[in-house]
């Protein structure tokens, strides 16, 4: 099973209305990799990553995630998924504690386990001494890191990030980033999308870059660099090169005015 | 103080009062004639009331009936501002209930250049308008009017200055109180700590209670003469009262005492003007106010088995059901249900104790079906109405958990039959406490069968309402508080919900007939064993129902998880 990818789609489309959100999308995601998923707002990324994890049914083509199709048997690939949506809600009357057990029980987890991965996430991400205070009353950071611990607790094979590390402080980026290192090494597949180029610059080993609902670019940083003919370029050169947005200096111009 | 700003601001909350009230629009702009269409219709309406009055006063020929009738209104004259007053009060505070967590309006103020001079203005006459000033501006156009007939035009036209002035006056109270009582609720969770969870339950239930015993005492016992008397007459026992010297100035007024009538309108005009400081500086010091967070625990994280699960609940069964009780029992929005079936037990028992008199046994039988059935089975209805949709945005948890459509109903459906069934056997507990103490005991076959048909009709409906709650569901959550239903779905739900329960009822009604009226029939016309047979077949109907609603709400709750996002 193994040499199976963890992500597959297959000829993917999705409209809302008039707008094409995801045209024709063709992608293969390998297990155990980190896969970065860029684009300019409103490239589809997000609907890619709802359309994986089953939240939006493609109106075209098909989702294979982990080895199941997403349209027959959705609770079980949720299962295999850790979900971080981009500014998510919870459920904010109840404590950290109470969300993170009720995750817990959703993915069938044991008791034991289930508090020991909880101990140790909330003292990871220095939730220690917030775990019983009601979530309405914490920083849009330490929600974020709830949504994450929610995400990973239950060791998920696949881990389906949007803009995973916003709001989050240096250490606990830099904690999350490690730990989506040290689980890729161990086989767990991390689909993120993200903005800040930099970190999906260190963190992806094969970047996607989308624009208006097309995949325009895919591989690793050598392979982007080589496709955009700019050797000794950073991954924000080429993103904005590919994506045709590099000349923002006229529109500072007229601001400015 | 900047003027703009003022108005700026008013318009900014009017929307978001519209907003509140569910009213949808696109444009920043509206249609001037619709906005101010009511108050047009008020005015026109007072007009027409107003003429009407004069006219019958002109028609009068006996001149004591006129003279009674022209001292009769100076006496309304006067008494009108503190009735403003009280009713000014009374719609302000519903305006802000309406409006708990819409603190999201009023965060640019953190921001902007406006003083809270500015802010709290604003704030004070955008609570003035909507049914306070559509009802003051009837009055006043109506008083008016009559008094060009009546011959009082100065007494009038002092009359509406006053009023508008008790309206603003009621309104600087409820904004003063608003800024209070988020300053007191935040002490009140401070000090309770842990227990700050049940403190607020059991507090605003007991508020909603309290507010509404009121409200149906005012409402059954009190009639507009009686109210106008004996507000005349405090009035004047109490003029100490600064809030009744709106009243006094015109008190004196009418009976000519000038001195008396500026000492009380400078009074009055002080007053004001203190109290709209007092509510500016309240504001100053406390409108930033973050109330304190809730601590349920410390820290100590210890699984439990529970008992759902020896139940035979899956783990995610039982975690969405405890979910959702800590849901009712901290979101401010979802609390009031709790309030319905309290409502329902306390009201007619103080309609029935009231005077001291003997109930007719009538009456004593409907409220013995009344009690038996109603509460419990509203509960079912409201509760499967908004359950689903009271996941809010929040729901995206649930859509990308691994929750299948079963589990769901399932732990929604428990959950509303377990609250149902408590509402019923509280009410049955009072009924039979009640029973006991005014009114003699029912028969225990009366008593078992109205239970039975209670459960079986709480069963039904709840899966009835949980189906349409699933299919109307509405996950926003625009301020100040989520949707859960959509109006065209809330009314399917209650038609629906109508005709499965008479269906369920249909083979009892010639029972519950029989027992109503008994005291009308000398003999019984229904054979003995009639309820034997009228109750499974009662059942048999409550069974079919729920059987078809339970396939519905399976599909509707599949169709949601399939469709999710979309």
């Amino acid at each position: 099973m193994s040499h199976l990818p963890a992500v597959k789609l297959s000829g993917v489309s999705k409209r809302y209305g008039d707008v094409t959100a995801v045209d024709y999308l063709d992608l293969e995601v390998r297990r155990g990799e980190v896969f970065g998923l860029l684009g300019p707002n409103g490239s589809g990324k997000t609907t890619t990553l709802k359309m994986i994890l089953g939240l939006v049914k493609p109106d075209s083509g098909s989702v294979n995630v982990l080895g199941i199709n997403v349209e027959d048997d959705p609770v079980a690939v949720k299962r295999k998924i850790g979900y971080v949506p981009e500014a998510p809600r919870i459920y904010e009357f109840l404590t950290a504690l109470e969300f993170l057990d009720f995750t817990g029980d959703v993915y069938g987890m044991a008791p034991e386990e289930k508090k020991k991965r909880i101990e140790e996430f909330v003292r990871a991400l220095d939730l220690e001494g917030r775990e019983g205070d009601i979530i309405s009353s914490y920083s849009e950071g330490m929600k974020q890191k709830v949504v994450i611990i929610s995400a990973l607790m239950h060791k998920p094979e696949l881990l389906l990030l949007d803009e995973p590390l916003s709001g989050l402080d240096p250490k606990s980026a830099r904690i999350v980033k490690d730990l989506l290192r040290e689980l890729a090494s161990q086989g767990v597949t991390t689909i993120m999308s993200t903005h800040i180029l930099e970190i999906a610059q260190a963190m992806c080993d094969r970047i996607a870059i989308m624009y208006g609902g097309r995949l325009l670019a895919l591989g690793t940083m050598e392979e982007l660099r080589r496709k955009a003919k700019m050797p000794e370029s950073g991954l924000e050169d080429i993103f904005l090169k590919l994506t045709g947005t590099s000349d923002v200096k006229p529109i500072v111009e007229a601001l400015m005015k | 103080m900047n003027w703009k700003n003022v108005l700026r601001l008013i318009s900014v909350d009017v929307k978001a009062s519209r907003m509140v009230r569910g009213v949808r629009f696109r444009r920043f702009r509206e249609n001037k004639i619709v906005t101010y269409a009511l108050y047009m219709g008020a005015c026109v309406l007072g007009l027409l009331v107003g003429w009407f009055v004069g006219n019958f006063f002109v028609g009068i020929a006996d001149l004591t009936l006129k003279q009674l009738v022209l001292n009769g209104a100076t006496n309304l004259f006067i008494t009108l501002p503190t009735i403003v007053l009280l009713y000014g009060l009374v719609f302000t505070q519903m305006s802000q209930f309406q409006r708990i967590g819409v603190k999201v309006s009023i965060e640019p103020i953190y921001w902007f250049p406006i003083t809270w001079q500015e802010h709290t203005l604003a704030s004070i006459i955008a609570n003035m308008l909507g049914a306070p000033l559509i009802i003051t501006t009837f009055v006043c156009s109506s008083i008016l009017v009559a008094s060009f007939f009546l011959g009082l035009v100065p007494l009038a036209v002092f009359t509406v200055f006053m009023l508008l002035t008790s309206l603003f006056l009621a309104s600087i109270t409820t904004e003063a109180f608003k800024v209070l009582q988020v300053r007191i609720s935040g002490a009140v969770t401070k000090v309770a700590g842990r227990a700050a969870v049940w403190v607020r339950l059991i507090g605003s239930i007991l508020f909603f209670v309290i507010f509404y015993i009121i409200y149906f005492s005012l409402y059954y016992s009190v009639s507009p003469l009686a109210l106008i008397e004996s507000v005349a007459g405090g009035q004047r026992m109490l003029w100490f009262i600064p809030y009744l010297w709106p009243g006094m100035t015109l008190s004196a007024f009418a009976t000519g005492f000038w001195l008396e009538t500026a000492l009380f309108l400078s009074a009055s005009a002080v007053f004001i003007c203190l109290l709209f400081l007092a509510a500016v500086s309240l504001n100053v010091k406390f409108g930033l106010y973050e109330a304190p967070s809730i601590k349920v625990s410390h820290g100590v994280y210890v699984p439990r088995a529970g008992l759902l699960g020896r139940l035979g609940f899956s783990p995610p069964e039982a975690a969405v059901i405890r979910k959702d009780l800590r849901a009712f029992t901290r979101r401010h929005e979802l609390m009031y249900i709790f309030t319905f079936p309290i409502i329902f037990i306390i009201i007619p028992l103080l309609s029935t104790m009231r005077g001291g008199t003997a109930i007719p046994s009538t009456f004593s039988s409907f409220l013995f079906i009344y009690l038996t059935l109603l509460p419990g089975t509203l509960m079912a209805v409201i509760l499967g109405s908004i359950i689903v949709g009271s996941e809010g945005e929040s729901v995206w948890f649930i859509y990308s958990a691994p929750i299948s459509a079963k589990s769901l109903v399932k732990a929604k459906y428990f959950f509303i039959v377990l609250f149902s069934l408590l509402v019923i056997l509280v009410c049955d507990f009072s009924l039979f406490v009640y029973c006991q103490l005014f009114n003699g005991a029912p028969s225990i076959r009366a008593v078992v069968i109205g239970f039975a048909e209670a459960v079986f009709l709480s069963f039904s409906l709840a899966m009835v309402s949980l189906a349409c709650g699933i299919k109307g569901a509405d996950f926003r959550e625009l301020p100040p508080r989520p949707r859960m239903i959509r109006p065209v779905w809330s009314l399917i739900n209650m038609t629906a919900c109508v005709i499965a329960g008479l269906a369920i009822i249909a083979p009892l009604v010639p029972y519950g007939v029989q027992r109503i009226f008994q005291s009308f029939f000398i003999t019984s016309f229904l054979p003995d064993y009639y309820p034997y047979v009228a109750l499974p077949i009662s059942v048999g109907i409550a069974v079919i129902i729920t059987h078809a609603a339970s396939k519905i709400a399976l599909n509707s709750a599949e169709e949601l998880l399939r469709k999710a996002e979309q």
